[in-house]
Parts: structure tokens; sequence; C-alpha cells
């Protein structure tokens, strides 16, 4: 072959990030006939299940839709507990999410909410089980939309990759994240983010307003959205002193 | 565990932050470090800082913490007992994207092997390689052009265009019947209005809706489109507006109505050129078709039954009547590194279609459309393209679509074309489909097909950005995984920063001219020129000779592209 023209000072002109394949179901329903669900990798569970293990785990916990947020509470070592523990709606926001089908605003909700501790969690395990096992429990349950929230970094990595294997199911997902360039980098198809610490995703403790704009916010613009790796910035501040 | 044993010997000269909080005497693992594959957004992001005396991934591993450390704290020498001898000099601060550290091939002289300690070393050097002076040319096919085909193009040089009472072309004089707009508008209901009016060079300043198109006359006289005789008018071009009933603009993302001189980049291959003569059609379609297919359509219909009767005309002069003649060669020239050009465009609907091979050159009749053929890959040969093989719907905004004049003229095709260095096996268009999963099916058709070219190399292209640069991500990919050389070529820049990639998108031309890297709605400023395409195929070249590319910014910089063309200019 002829030798070619060529130049060793050459710089690539635009940066592309490496993400995962794009994964992409459009939400086709008003929210208020849909069934939602919700999933946090911030180490939510009953005081009466088994605490997660800090170090790295992938098992998951069922926790019923009627549960009251009083017995549910929080094992993760990744980032300070201190909100959670204060309001575990700031993570998951299991009394906001009854008030909004109440309400109306959405449709109902599935029979249990998912709680896993995504602090140093193992790439491999929550890609080919874990993922795909919560995955299947909001499938079956007819979930339309799922909603996640992650804690520390490798939290939003692991929350990341259980809403891909959601939303590879068949359901619309958003992550209402608090680190959402590590949302965007690990594939998330929608992603959500207020101003607010990590521990926080979901809206200051006890500040049932910001908690309800945050949730109704994101679950509009799930329909809203029409490009995988949309990222939207929500107009709420919250800052903590730990 | 954040990263697996194997990560962290993948990465074990990488900066060793902690992922989560540890107490005082946990002793590092895997498990307690951050994945270093993530490290650039959360720098970015302000999440970790990782200073100079930063320690390695391989030198923290089984070191114990003296004291409780939160997460994301890059961990140094005095939060850790049992650190490892160094393995090398501690990370030097944040890890700037630089300039390519690659090791550059040589094609000649000697090899050099240094080793500070060796055992066992069994090497074969092939003969032939290293053994003699001039190793540049590997040993292969022999170079020779086969001719397989030839497109002649006569020229016939526009003076002057009026409007009269017959559509005539004598002496360079182009006349065009006054009332021809009449019988267009039988060509569909949709179309409620149209106009013609002429604008000669010196009166750009004039007012213009949005333009939809900008397409060159030219009929063929012999054989099928990209072969035998076209005959073409030069130093005149039509111009294609729109808007509706209620005088919305036909347009997409954004539209460039304005003043004519300040909303068309004349001279781009898109474009009129400084001195064309423009013929101007204006169609008012029927209210709220503007962003239907059928709308946009029935305009280049109208507007192509006006210049049909400009080609039926043209037929009729002969061969001594052309100001220039210049006959394009189709040539297979073998021995030079084999390129694929693959132009990724619309495939949506509405505006965002293409018309490929129709009867006439740049025409609409007789074509079939990219988005009813589910917008698979489909081959044209290089003369087909040239030979106005594509009229272009046009799509996304005024500045990076690529109009119908611009692949009469597509600069990276025209170099490629004129290389001897490569043989330009072929043209591969392919739709952006609307559906993600649709965007899968043909990227990887794209990839079946290219991996049967056998070729070294392959460029693609995109108009447009958004959702059309998943397919641009996906198109790369499924060439590049089949070990061929990819170059991509986008607007990207601020507006249309890519929202995925992949490793195979790593040598990349950037085709931005607007300062602040926005869609600027100036017709074809963001699209493909000739320094473009210099730098694209220097960069391929490049890549195809397994010599690096640097790595990209991780922000769009103007710096870095103006260094590139430089670079190109001095070399080309």
């Amino acid at each position: 072959m002829r030798k070619l023209t060529v130049s060793h000072d050459l710089q690539s002109e635009i940066f592309a990030p490496t993400t995962p394949p794009p994964v992409w179901t459009p939400l086709t329903k008003a929210l208020n006939k849909c069934k939602v669900g919700f999933a946090t990798a911030g180490g939510i569970h009953l005081k009466t299940q088994k605490p997660f293990h800090t170090a790295g785990d992938f098992t998951y916990r069922e926790i019923p839709i009627d549960t009251p947020s009083s017995e549910l509470m929080v094992t993760h070592g990744g980032f300070d507990n201190s909100d959670i523990n204060k309001d575990v709606n700031a993570m998951l926001p299991i009394d906001r999410l009854r008030e909004l089908a109440k309400e109306g605003f959405i449709g109902s909700l599935t029979p249990v909410l998912i709680g896993f501790m995504g602090g140093g969690g193992n790439v491999e395990e929550f890609r080919n089980r874990t993922g795909p096992a919560i995955a299947k429990i909001f499938k079956d349950a007819g979930a339309d939309i799922v909603l996640l929230t992650g804690g520390c970094g490798t939290c939003h990595r692991s929350a990341t990759i259980v809403q891909r294997a959601i939303e590879s199911a068949g359901v619309s997902t958003i992550i209402i994240a608090a680190l959402p360039p590590i949302a965007k980098q690990q594939g998330a198809p929608r992603i959500a983010a207020a101003h607010v610490p990590i521990g926080s995703n979901a809206g200051e403790p006890n500040n049932k307003a910001m908690q309800t704009a945050i949730l109704k916010d994101s679950l509009n613009l799930v329909g809203e959205m029409k490009e995988f790796g949309s990222l939207k910035l929500l107009p709420y501040e919250y800052r903590h002193n730990v | 565990m954040s990263m697996t044993k194997e990560h962290a010997e993948q990465y074990k000269n990488d900066p060793a932050v902690l992922c989560c909080r540890a107490t005082k005497g946990t002793v590092i693992g895997p498990a307690e470090l951050e994945d270093p594959a993530i490290f650039p957004d959360m720098i970015d992001s302000g999440l970790i800082s990782i200073g100079p005396g930063t320690l390695t991934v391989g030198e923290v591993l089984g070191a114990t913490l003296i004291r409780d450390v939160d997460g994301l704290t890059a961990l140094t020498g005095e939060l850790l007992e049992g650190v490892k001898a160094k393995a090398a000099s501690p990370v030097q601060a944040v890890p700037a994207p630089s300039a390519a550290q690659s090791a550059p091939v040589q094609s000649g002289g000697v090899m050099r092997i240094v080793a500070q300690q060796i055992t066992g070393l069994d090497m074969t050097i092939p003969m032939g390689v290293y053994a003699g002076a001039p190793a540049a040319e590997c040993p292969g096919e022999k170079e020779w052009d086969e001719e397989l085909g030839s497109l002649e193009k006569r020229e016939f040089a526009v003076k002057e265009v009026k409007l009269g009472g017959k559509t005539l072309f004598e002496n360079g004089v182009l006349t065009i019947r006054e009332d021809i707009v009449r019988d267009a508008l039988k060509v569909s209901s949709l179309v409620k209005k149209l106009e013609i009016d002429i604008i000669t060079p010196d009166k750009r300043h004039v007012r213009t809706e949005t333009v939809m198109d900008v397409i060159p006359v030219a009929t063929k006289i012999e054989g099928d489109i990209g072969s035998g005789v076209t005959h073409i008018l030069d130093d005149m071009v039509f111009m294609l507006t729109g808007v509706d009933e209620d005088g919305v603009q036909v347009h997409e993302f954004g539209s460039c109505e304005g003043m004519l001189d300040e909303k068309v980049i004349f001279g781009r291959p898109g474009c009129p050129d400084q001195n064309d003569i423009i013929v101007r059609v204006h169609a008012v379609l029927q209210r709220l078709t503007g962003m239907e297919r059928r709308g946009p359509y029935a305009a280049h219909k109208a507007c192509d039954f006006i210049i049909q009767e400009i080609r039926d005309v043209l037929k009729t002069k002969s061969a001594t009547e052309a100001s220039k003649t210049e006959i394009l060669k189709s040539v297979r020239r073998h021995g030079r590194a084999r390129v694929v050009l693959v132009k990724e465009i619309m495939g949506q609907g509405a505006m965002h279609d293409n018309v490929m091979l129709p009867s006439e050159p740049a025409g609409v009749p007789g074509g079939r459309q990219n988005v009813d053929l589910g917008n698979v890959p489909i081959v044209m040969d290089v003369n087909e393209v040239r030979d106005g093989g594509i009229h272009a719907l046009c799509c996304i905004g005024p500045a990076t679509k690529e109009v119908t004049r611009h692949y009469f003229r597509e600069p990276i095709l025209e170099a490629l074309a004129a290389d001897e260095e490569v043989d330009l096996v072929g043209v591969v268009f392919i739709g952006s489909p609307q559906v993600n999963d649709e965007k899968t099916f043909v990227a990887k058709r794209l990839g079946a097909l290219v991996g049967t070219m056998n070729v070294d190399g392959a460029i693609v292209t995109t108009e447009g950005f958004g959702n059309n640069h998943i397919d641009f991500a996906l198109n790369i990919e499924e060439i590049g995984k089949r070990g061929i050389s990819v170059v991509g070529v986008s607007f990207c820049a601020y507006q249309g920063q890519l929202v995925v990639g992949n490793k195979y998108m790593d040598a990349m031309i950037e085709i931005n001219k607007d300062k602040a890297g926005f869609e600027s709605e100036k017709l074809a400023e963001n699209s493909i020129t000739p320094d473009d395409a210099k730098r694209a195929i220097l960069m391929l070249k490049t890549k195809i000779s397994g010599i690096a590319v640097a790595p990209s910014d991780r922000k769009w910089n103007q710096e870095v592209i103006d260094q590139n063309q430089k670079t190109a200019n001095a070399i080309v």
C-alpha cells in the first residue's frame, strides 16, 4: 500500500464521553394514569430487615408501599446519614409518593419499593443479576415509571445500572441525582437534579414542599424528555451543615 | 467492590481515591477505591480534587488508614502507613488532557530496544520490514489505476437571468416563463402560492424567508445519474424559500429569515457563490403542513417543476456551446488505502428526508426517499453523488443542514476522489431514524456493509445535531469495532456537545464556525468546508498508518481546531 501523508501533531477536536449504548422507553401515558415505582441505592430498608454490608452489597430489600416512614432506616457508609436519619423522605420519598397518588397526580403506586446499597457496588453483579431482578419486580407489578435516587459516587453508578436495567425492561425511568455527571457518564436515560447534597437527593429533610416539587418536576420530565441522556437541573436549593 | 482486582491492576498507575468513608485501621483493597475511569467527570463537577501528593492505586493497595477518612478523598502518604515503595513518582497533579505521547511509527531507520533487565527473550523480526532502507511501502498489491467509467459535465455559463414570455437559454441569457408558477401550483394542492424573482449579486441586501434549499440546474443528456453526459448551468442557482399560510417559517431547529446577505454564508459548498445569480422560488404552504412530511415535499416538487422546464431547454444545447467541459473519471486505485465516505442524513419525516437518485440531477421525481427505505444504508458511486444523486429535503437548523447543492460539491468526497494516495470505494448514505431500536438496526447494517468492503478507513459525517448524534456514535462504533480506522465529522461545539460516545470516537473533526459554538441560523455556516475536509483526511490517513491522534480536550476548544488546520495546511 502506498505510504500515506500523516502528522504526529494532530489532536481530536470533539470530546466524546464514553457511555454505554442508549436505552430508551418512551412514556406513552398521562401521569394520572401511570403506576409509579421507586428504587433507591441510598441504603434504605425496614428496621426489621437485615442491614446492608457497608463495604459493598448487591442484595436488595423489598419495601411494602404501606410501610410507615418511621419504620425505615438507612445503612450506608458512603456519605453523611444525618439528613436521612431526620427524614427518610430525603432519599426515599415514600410519604410524598402516597400523597401524590391520593391527590391523583399519579395513577397508583407499585406494591413494593426497592432499597439497595449502591456504595462500592460490584458492577458485574448489579449489571447481570441485581439490576434485572429489580427490573422484573417493577415490570411484573405493571409499573409505567420508576424513579431512582443514589448516594455516593459509586452509588450513583449502581443506581444508573439498575435504572438502565429497568428502562431496558420497558419501563420509563428517571434518576433524581445528586451527582448528575456520574449518572450521565454511566448512561442514565433521564436525569433530574436539584442543588442538594448527597443524601438529600429528593429534597431537604422535613421540607414537604420541596420534596413534593422535586418529585412532581421529575415525574413531568419523564414524559417531556425526548432524548437519551437528557439532564435537567431543578430550581431547588438546600445546603446542610454536617 | 468499587474496583475488581483486575480493574485495580489495570489502573495501578492512576491516582488512588477513596470511594466511601472508611475508618482508621482499614486495609486498602480494590473495594475501597473509586474507579479512575470516572475521575474526569468527578473533577469537572468538583467532587474530587487530585493534588500533587496523591499516591497511585498500585502504591496504596495493602496500606492501612491511620485515621478516619471521608469518601472521595485522594489518598496521600499522611493518611496511610505501609505504603508500597514507589513504582514511579507520585501522580503529577490533575491529569490534564495533553498532547499525544504516542510512540511514532518509524517507517525507516533502526529498531532500538532498551531494557534494564531481560531474560528469556525470543524475538522474531520479519525479514524485509526492517532489513533494508525504504521500509515505508508495505509489500502488497501493485499500484495501478482501473477506470470503471466516466461522467462528462458540460457547463454553460449564465450571464443574465430574466423573466419573460417563454423559457429560453440563448447566448448566456436564461429567460424563465413568468407564468410558469401558475402551472407549478398544479403539482400539489398543498402549495397555495408561488412567487419567483431574480436576485443578482449586487442586490443581496433583500428580505428573505427561511431558505429551504439551494438547487443547481442540471440535466441528463446521456446515461443515468453518475455516468454519461450532464449539462449544467453555471453562475446561477435556484433558492427555495417557504412559509405556511399563517406566515410560519418552514423550518425545524431555527430558521434563517431576514436579510439575505446576513443570513447566507455565500461560497459554502451548499450556498450560492458570491457571484451567482439566484432564482428565488417562494412557496406558501397550507397552514400547519410545514412540519409534516407532505408540506415541504410539495414545495420541493413545485420548485422542481419550474426547474424541469429549464432542464428541457438545456438538453437542446450542443456540446460546442459549453463554456467548460470536465470529465470525471470513476477510478479504482489499486495498491492504495481503501476508504469509504459515510454520510449520515436525516430520516425522521417532515423536512428530515432526502430523495435519492432522482431521474434528473438534483431533481425530485423518480427518486426514492430514505425514510421510505427504512433509513438503511444505501451505497452510491462517487460520480452518482456529484451528478446530483441526492436532492436534500433538508432539516435541522439552517447552519448545520446539508442542502442539495452541498452534495453536488461535497468537499470531503471531492478531496478523497482527487487524492491519489487513497482509493475512495464509494459513498454510503444512512438515515437517522426516529425510533431508538431502528437506530441500532440501521447502524448494525452499516457495520456489516462496511465490513464487506475491505476498507482500511472510513470518514463518517452527520448533518445536524441532537438525537442524530446517537446514530452518529453507533455508526462509528459499528465500523470501528471491525478494526477499520474511523474519523467522525460533525457540528458539536457548545450547543451540539455529544451526549453519547464510545472508544472508537477518538479522531473527530469539529465543523463549527460560529464564535459561540451555536446553531447560528445562518445558512450552511456550520457545514463541511474544504478546510474541514483537509483536516479530516489527514486525520484518517494518520489513523490508518497507526499513528496516534491525541485525545480531545474535555470541552470544545477552537485552538485545537486552528492548530490542526495549521498542521494540515502545512502538509497537504
